[in-house]
C-alpha cells in the first residue's frame, strides 16, 4: 500500500497573456485613435508556495477571491504546471472544480455520465455498474435521455456532482462547490459530500464557510496574492484571517 | 499513480504521451461519441459519407476520366482512394487546430494528459476514411478488380499514414491553440495543394507533361501512394516512396516534439 501525498516545493505559477486579442480591427482602431497598445500582461498566480500534505490529512484553503486557491488546487491536480519549483502528487486525484463546464452539449445526459466517468478514471465496466445509482441520485429521470443542451444550470450540477461523487477518491480536491442545486438537492448533496469527504485519503478544499472548515479540517492554509500567509491549526488561522479582514 | 511536475522536468512529456496511449479506452470512446453526435438526428446517418463520395466520384470521375482519357475501371477507385485519404490528411492539419480548444472544458477540469484529445480527434476523423475504404472495396468487387494481396500490402502503408497523421495532428493542435489564425491560413493553402497533388489528376498525366516535380516532392502524395498504390496495383509502392515517407515522418516527429515541449505547459493558459 503506497502512501498518498501532495508535496509542493517553492512552487510558482506565472502566466503571461496578450491583451491584443481583438485582432486586426482592434489594431486598426488603436492606430487611428493613437492609443498605445495594451501589450502583454503577467499574472503571478502563485509565488514560492511550499506545502507538504501527508496521507490522512484534511486541509482547508482560505483567502479572498483571486488569492490563488483555485490555481493551487489545479497545480495539485496536475492541470496547471508550475513555472518554477516542484509539485509532486502520489495517488489518484479526483478534482471537483467546475460543475458547469466539460459537457458534450449535443449528447445525452447518460453519455455525458459515461464520458465524465472515464475522464475521472473509472473503467467502462465500473461506469455501467454504477450507472443506475448515479442516475437515481441525479433525479433527472427522463431527462437523461435528452441532450444536455436542454438542461438548466441546476441540472448540470446534479449530473456532474453525481458522477464525481461516485468514484473512490484517494486525493480529493474540492473548489467551493457546496451550494449545489436547489434546496432539496443541496441538502442531499451535502450529506453525500460529507460521506465522500470521509472516504478521501487526502482532502484539500477551498471554502468561505468557516464552520465547514472547522468541522472538517484540522489544518488550514491562508493564501493571499499567491503566497502563503499562514499554515496551521484551523481555529488559529481562521481567527487571524477574520481579524485581518476587519 | 504518481504525478510529479517540476518546472525543469524533461521526461514529463514523454510520460504523458505514454500514459495517453495507454488510456485508449478514454480517447476511443470520446472519439466514437463525436462520430455518433455528427450524425445524430440525421435520418440516414453515416450513409451520407457514401452518398457524398458517390456523387463526387460519379461526377468528377466521369468528366475527368474522359478528359484525361483514363480507363474508368481503374480511375474510379483511384479517385476514391485519393479523395478519402486526402480528407483524413487535411483534417489532421486544419481540424487539428481545434483539438485543444474544443476540449477546453475537459482540460481545465480533469487531470488526464492533453494528448488524449489528439488521439480522440484522430479517431473521430477516421470514420469517413474507414467508410471510404469499404466503399472502394465494394466498387472493386463490383468491377472485378478486387485483390486481397493488394489490400494486405496496403497495411504497412496504412500504419505509416497513421503515424504521420499523429505527428501532424500534434503539431497543428498545439500551434492552432497558440496561433488562432493558423487553421484559416492552412485551409487556404491546402486548397491549392489539393490541386497540386495527384488526386483528381492521374500522376501519369502530370508525368507526361514533364510536371513530375509537382508531386515527387509533395509528401502528401507519398502518404497517399503508400495506401493507394498497393490497393490499386496489388503490389507495394516503389521503395523510394516508402523511403520518402520514413524521412517525412522523422522530420514531422522532430517538429512535433519540439512544438509540444515548448507549448505543452502553456496550452491550458491559452484556452
Amino acid at each position: 500500500m503506497t502512501q498518498n501525498f501532495i508535496r509542493l516545493q517553492n512552487v510558482g505559477v506565472r502566466f503571461t497573456g496578450d491583451m491584443n486579442t481583438d485582432g486586426l480591427i482592434g489594431w486598426l482602431a488603436r492606430k487611428r485613435s493613437g492609443e498605445s497598445a495594451p501589450g502583454a500582461y503577467t499574472v503571478e498566480a502563485l509565488n514560492d508556495v511550499t506545502i507538504a500534505i501527508e496521507q490522512g490529512e484534511r486541509v482547508g484553503l482560505i483567502g479572498l477571491n483571486g488569492a490563488g486557491k483555485s490555481t493551487l488546487l489545479k497545480v495539485m491536480a496536475g492541470i496547471y504546471m508550475p513555472t518554477s519549483g516542484i509539485a509532486e502528487t502520489e495517488g489518484h486525484v479526483c478534482p471537483m472544480f467546475e460543475f458547469a463546464t466539460g459537457f458534450e452539449m449535443h449528447q445525452t445526459g447518460r453519455d455525458n455520465i459515461r464520458i465524465r466517468g472515464l475522464l475521472l478514471g473509472m473503467t467502462p465496466d465500473e461506469i455501467e455498474a454504477k450507472l443506475p445509482e448515479i442516475e437515481e441520485f441525479t433525479e433527472l429521470g427522463e431527462f437523461l435521455k435528452y441532450p444536455v443542451r436542454t438542461y438548466s444550470a441546476g441540472m448540470f450540477i446534479r449530473l456532474a456532482f453525481a458522477v464525481s461523487t461516485s468514484i473512490n477518491p484517494e486525493i480529493l480536491l474540492i473548489d467551493e462547490v457546496m451550494g449545489a442545486g436547489d434546496i432539496r438537492f443541496a441538502k442531499k448533496a451535502k450529506n453525500r459530500m460529507f460521506e465522500f469527504m470521509e472516504q478521501g485519503k487526502i482532502l484539500v478544499f477551498s471554502s468561505h464557510n468557516f464552520d465547514l472548515l472547522k468541522s472538517f479540517c484540522a489544518r488550514t492554509i491562508w493564501l493571499e496574492k499567491g503566497r502563503i500567509i499562514m499554515d496551521g491549526g484551523t481555529e488559529d488561522v481562521i481567527a487571524k484571517y477574520e481579524s485581518s479582514q476587519r | 499513480m504518481k504525478h510529479s511536475y517540476s518546472s525543469v522536468d524533461k521526461s514529463r512529456l514523454l510520460r504523458d504521451v505514454i500514459r495517453s496511449l495507454l488510456l485508449h479506452r478514454v480517447w476511443f470512446f470520446i472519439g466514437i461519441q463525436d462520430v455518433k453526435h455528427r450524425y445524430r438526428r440525421s435520418f440516414i446517418g453515416p450513409l451520407w459519407i457514401l452518398i457524398n463520395l458517390g456523387v463526387y466520384v460519379g461526377a468528377i470521375g466521369f468528366v475527368y476520366g474522359v478528359m484525361f482519357g483514363q480507363d474508368l475501371k481503374a480511375f474510379l477507385p483511384y479517385l476514391m482512394l485519393g479523395f478519402v485519404a486526402w480528407g483524413l490528411i487535411s483534417a489532421s492539419m486544419v481540424d487539428a487546430g481545434m483539438v485543444f480548444v474544443s476540449a477546453e472544458g475537459y482540460i481545465k477540469q480533469f487531470p488526464y494528459p492533453k494528448q488524449i484529445y489528439i488521439l480522440r480527434a484522430l479517431v473521430s476523423s477516421s470514420m469517413n476514411f474507414v467508410m471510404g475504404l469499404a466503399a472502394v472495396a465494394i466498387v472493386q468487387i463490383f468491377l472485378g478488380t478486387f485483390e486481397v494481396t493488394g489490400w494486405l500490402l496496403a497495411i504497412p502503408g496504412l500504419l505509416l499514414l497513421y503515424i504521420a497523421l499523429l505527428g501532424h495532428t500534434t503539431i497543428f493542435s498545439y500551434l492552432g491553440t497558440a496561433f488562432r489564425d493558423l487553421p484559416h491560413a492552412l485551409a487556404g493553402v491546402l486548397q491549392v495543394v489539393f490541386y497540386l497533388t495527384p488526386i483528381v489528376v492521374p500522376a501519369s498525366v502530370l508525368k507526361n507533361h514533364g510536371l513530375e516535380f509537382v508531386y515527387l516532392l509533395n509528401p502528401i502524395y507519398h502518404l497517399i501512394e503508400v495506401v493507394r498504390n498497393p490497393i490499386l496495383t496489388g503490389s507495394l509502392a516503389p521503395l523510394s516512396t516508402y523511403g520518402f515517407v520514413f524521412g517525412y515522418i522523422l522530420i514531422v516527429y522532430c517538429i512535433a516534439w519540439y512544438v509540444a515541449s515548448r507549448l505543452d505547459k502553456k496550452v491550458v493558459f491559452l484556452l
